[in-house]
């Protein structure tokens, strides 16, 4: 099949994903009243004073089928509705919150790709002596290590007993001062990139200050899982056959390990990357809670809590939107890595 | 015929968790130039272990204890010691002087290489110099024809042609070398690539594939287990090695392949003087293709003989019981009575006695020497 | 079930898987014996809400009354953990027996039937699996209000998912093969079939999943306490604990650490519940790998 048809079929797939997605968490929310579920619909600040206009406006008394079409259609222009939090509609307050996580996307995937990877495939190369072993034990408490208590921990002693060496949030408050001045050109809401761009030194000390503890944090428990998954792949991809043919070749082990064995073994790490993404996107509510840092995860938690539904509501769609795409780039970069599958074929 | 390979007192242990395993026992055996030598025996008798200790690629908890395998150099004349080798010279010897052709074609092959890449990785390895002149003799050619080269590149060019001759003097010289690592640079060397995929493409036709060029773009997974085994062959072949080792090359094949696999084999004696150490559990495929047969038994030699010698007078009441037990249409099928050697708690003395009709006290205490019966052909039993 | 006897052999001769049974076994004794080593205290309604010693907001240092001290409110610490083993388990067997249930149900339906059946009900695990979990436990917790109860709830919908398609896989597997013919020439049901011959051979790999997601489970469940989403303030829950402890993580300058014991010994009590958990999943997940050489 075509990759560009491919790609159109895969997403014409999103929309009953989607429909499935949308159906069920409104089901949800008609577990509330209607004054909570008229937020969904305010557009600004104004519409606040006046619930029970809204309510007449969107029929939010009215049976269940209608309300859910009323409601589609304000989701198809784009009106997720209001954010107490964020005192600004839905739509906005993702755009507002977005680059802070990106930003510790950005550092925590390659670092989890990198670490993970690599010290996988050396564990696996080292089958059984010290180094496997210490990196098995590693794995395993990594995986068992609550994120929020790793997190808690790790403010105790690098924020806490060293004092404020490593702090939370995002910025300290005079180089948020200095963000947000005049001098200062926001390109991207990234800190550390418009440090850069901007050639401005000290915040991006700053910035990277604040992100080390919640990059570790977050990257932990995937690094462990990663590792493990890598070292196993690895293992099984060293007692296949075509090893001795490359070993009975005349190659250097060392070429056998990273030119036969990694790629092999590298198929099912691609594979389960779709899942370390949605690791990810539940380690950033965690993580971002923790350390105060304002982003997307950070949000939706204080959405939740507050039982802001139109911003869960929000968050949770943009999620899944973000999940389904994700899916589809790891499907096809699947059949560019392992020439046994062809586009079309699925993830098995 | 002068001797290959000469294998003496090799001994080969695994140690597993439930104990330690006499895959080998003082093994003598000899390869001689040009011949094909066939191994036959039953599973676990030893014969993949002997292949796989004349290329020292024992896998662990193996170890090669004890013993000799020399080899005669035809190119250098000289005598190599394999089992005292560094293992850089080894490597240099697998895959160029010494080759392996496993059992099953479609585990050989790495899945995610073409069979044109993984062909080509062996000249790349092992004859690069050859690849370096040749593709230096093509970029000067070119340079000096002047033609269609945009003056901006010439300077590539040039560089090419400097690159591949330092490779033709030295294949592991270190301007090279570090220029592979680096992205963008790494395409000047391609010509040595393309080289090589040449010499594939020639290699894939002298194992009779139909569409070499086509074929070596291919992935393995795309191509039927013949046509498979053929290309790992012809990977076996690439560089004139002096031996093929070929590991029970017919087994997964069905019938009609198998027969022409084997006509294959002949050719490659023809043509090329190779030895070839022929893997067999299979009498009938033994006898079409080797010139000399040797019979193992529980890691041990128990016989070995000109292939007209070993069928016509079987001397070992093994070799005895293995041809009786080959089936016939009319015949009764026979079979050898009691069960294989226990890999760890071998029978003392010879491993055979416990199933053998001609047993005498002295075989459970003390295994008999190789002797020699008639002209070339000797046997390792008390009766003679 | 001479797999049973090889399979205890096999986790006897693994320092790691014993060290993981050892630790689990402990957690066990530790949950029935609750009552015993943490009893409640005379009138104490409700034995899963830790009792308090007072009112005071500041944690106490551990004590000859407190032997773990007291979190925020004078909550005792070691009852909180002692009794948080139950709590865990609860959660735990709650959610993985029932998403079981419903994963089995639905993924042989799904595996055995084929066809459109199969369409619907993967199209509806898709959906599901598109959401992170957190998020979904979070959206299911907020919309009908925050307590164990809703987290279990959350945790089965957001589990099932995965199960469902392990089962179909297997059963995918397991259909094709003879013995199945056999049984359906013979003239059984499908019913039969699935239930007698396709899930006892199908269910090894699941069986073990769910152990190792035993440990993912409490893991989940004290994320969502500690978000506040989940058991309500002064529950004996080990997340609920953590979530005390993070208005205190750092004591008053000149003395960051000062209380270190309301913070750590609850998330040890996690860490070592799921690490043991995840010992032991991993010790089966390497027995049961059939590509293992039995050795």
């Amino acid at each position: 099949m075509e990759l560009r048809t491919y790609i159109i079929r895969r997403l014409f797939l999103l929309i009953p994903v989607l429909f499935g997605v949308t159906l069920f968490i409104f089901g949800i929310t008609m577990l509330f009243s209607p004054v909570q579920r008229a937020m969904l619909y305010i557009r600004d600040v104004k519409q606040l004073a006046d619930l029970p206009g809204v309510i007449e406006l969107y029929g939010l008394d009215r049976p269940f089928v209608l309300q859910y079409g009323t409601w589609l259609g304000q989701v198809l222009t784009a009106n997720f509705g209001y954010s107490k939090i964020a005192s600004m509609p839905v739509w906005e307050a993702i755009w507002h919150y977005l680059p802070a996580t990106l930003e510790l996307a950005i550092f925590a995937a390659p670092l989890i790709i990198l670490i993970g990877i690599f010290m996988g495939s050396t564990a696996a190369a080292h089958k059984d002596k010290p180094l496997d072993h210490t990196t098995r034990v590693v794995a395993i408490l990594g995986w068992s290590l609550p994120t929020f208590w790793l997190g808690l921990l790790l403010i105790m002693i690098f924020y806490g007993y060293f004092t404020g060496f490593l702090p939370p949030g995002r910025l300290s408050m005079q180089m948020d001062i200095v963000v947000n001045s005049a001098d200062f050109i926001r390109y991207t809401r990234i800190n550390t990139i418009d440090a850069i761009l901007n050639l401005n030194g000290p915040v991006l000390l700053d910035a990277l200050r604040h992100l080390v503890l919640p990059v570790i944090t977050l990257s932990v428990v995937n690094v462990a899982f990663i590792m493990r998954l890598m070292r196993s792949s690895m293992l099984e991809s060293l007692g296949k056959g075509y090893i001795l043919t490359a070993r009975a070749k005349g190659l250097a082990e060392r070429v056998v390990i990273n030119k036969h064995a990694r790629r092999n073994a590298l198929i099912p790490v691609i594979t389960v990357s779709g899942y370390v993404f949605a690791g990810l996107a539940n380690g950033v509510v965690i993580t971002e809670t923790i350390f105060n840092y304002k982003g997307i995860g950070w949000w939706a938690w204080q959405s939740a809590v507050n039982l802001d539904i139109s911003s869960v509501l929000g968050f949770a769609l943009f999620n899944s939107v973000l999940f389904v795409l994700v899916n589809l780039v790891v499907d096809i970069l699947y059949t560019r890595v392992d020439p046994r599958v062809k586009l079309g074929q699925g993830v098995q | 015929m002068a001797d290959l390979i000469r294998i003496r007192d090799l001994s080969v242990r695994f140690y597993t968790y439930e104990g330690v395993v006499h895959a080998i026992d003082d093994l003598d055996l000899d390869i001689r130039q040009g011949e094909t030598l066939g191994i036959v025996g039953e599973t676990g008798s030893g014969k993949t272990m002997t292949a796989l200790s004349i290329l020292r690629l024992i896998p662990y908890p193996g170890k090669i204890e004890s013993g000799s395998i020399v080899l005669f150099d035809r190119d250098s004349g000289g005598e190599l010691e394999l089992l005292k080798l560094r293992e850089d010279r080894m490597r240099a010897i697998r895959g160029n002087k010494i080759s392996m052709v496993f059992q099953e074609p479609g585990a050989a092959l790495n899945p995610v290489y073409t069979i044109g890449d993984q062909i080509s990785e062996v000249f790349l390895l092992h004859r690069r110099q050859e690849l370096a002149r040749a593709a230096k003799q093509r970029v000067d050619s070119l340079l000096s024809d002047g033609s269609g080269i945009a003056s901006v590149k010439k300077p590539f060019w040039r560089w090419q042609s400097r690159l591949f001759n330092k490779i033709a003097d030295e294949p592991h010289a270190i301007e090279p070398r570090l220029l592979s690592h680096v992205p963008l640079l790494r395409r000047l060397l391609g010509r040595l690539r393309d080289e090589a995929g040449l010499l594939t493409v020639n290699m894939l036709k002298s194992v009779e594939i139909p569409d070499p060029a086509r074929v070596a773009a291919e992935y393995p997974h795309e191509l039927s287990g013949g046509m498979k085994q053929r290309a790992v062959i012809a990977m076996a072949l690439a560089c004139s090695p002096e031996l093929l080792i070929a590991d029970e090359p017919t087994t997964s094949l069905d019938v009609t392949i198998q027969a022409q696999m084997l006509e294959l084999f002949r050719r490659i004696k023809v043509d090329k003087g190779a030895s070839v150490l022929f893997i067999t559990h299979n009498l009938g495929v033994a006898a079409e293709v080797c010139d000399r047969v040797a019979v193992m038994y529980a890691g041990r030699l128990c016989e070995v003989a000109t292939v007209e010698d070993l069928f016509l007078h079987p001397s070992h009441p093994y070799t005895r019981a293995l041809l009786e037990a080959v089936p016939m249409p009319g015949k009764e099928l026979q079979t050898i009575p009691g069960a294989l050697a226990d890999a760890l708690n071998p029978p003392p003395g010879c491993r055979f006695h416990p199933r053998c009709p001609s047993a005498t006290p002295m075989c459970q205490q003390e295994r008999a020497k190789l002797k020699e019966v008639s002209k070339d052909h000797m046997v390792a039993c008390y009766l003679y | 079930m001479s797999d049973w006897k090889f399979t205890a052999r096999q986790l006897a001769k693994n320092p790691l898987s014993m060290t993981g049974l050892i630790i689990i076994v402990i957690f066990v004794i530790i949950a029935i014996l609750a009552p015993l080593i943490a009893p409640t205290p005379e009138g104490h309604r409700n034995p899963y809400m830790i009792p308090r010693d007072g009112f005071f907001a500041t944690p106490q240092p551990p004590s000859e009354n407190h032997p773990f001290g007291t979190t925020q409110g004078q909550y005792d610490i070691f009852y909180g953990c002692i009794w948080g083993a139950r709590s865990a388990f609860r959660v735990a067997l709650v959610v993985i027996g029932i998403t079981l249930l419903i994963g089995i149900v639905l993924g042989s339906l799904a595996g055995y039937f084929g066809g459109i059946i199969d369409e619907v009900i993967m199209r509806i695990t898709d959906i599901f699996l598109a959401f992170p979990a957190l998020i979904l436990a979070m959206a299911i917790v907020s919309a009908i209000g925050p307590s164990l109860k809703s987290v279990m709830i959350a945790l089965t919908a957001v589990w099932w998912p995965s199960y469902a398609r392990l089962i179909r896989g297997d059963i995918l597997q397991v259909r094709e093969e003879d013995y199945i013919e056999a049984s359906r020439g013979l003239g059984a049901s499908s019913g039969r079939v699935i239930i007698r011959h396709v899930l006892p051979n199908a269910i090894y790999p699941t069986l073990i999943m769910a152990s190792l997601d035993i440990g993912a489970v409490v893991l989940s469940a004290a994320a969502l306490s500690f978000l506040g989403l989940g058991a309500p303030e002064g529950y004996a829950d080990w997340g609920q604990m953590t979530e005390f402890a993070r208005n205190w993580m750092v004591g008053p300058p000149g003395n960051p650490l000062k209380y270190w014991y309301a913070v750590i010994t609850p998330g040890l009590f996690i860490l070592f519940f799921v690490l043991g958990w995840n010992l032991l999943g991993d010790a089966f997940r390497d027995i049961f790998d059939p590509r293992l050489a039995r050795r």
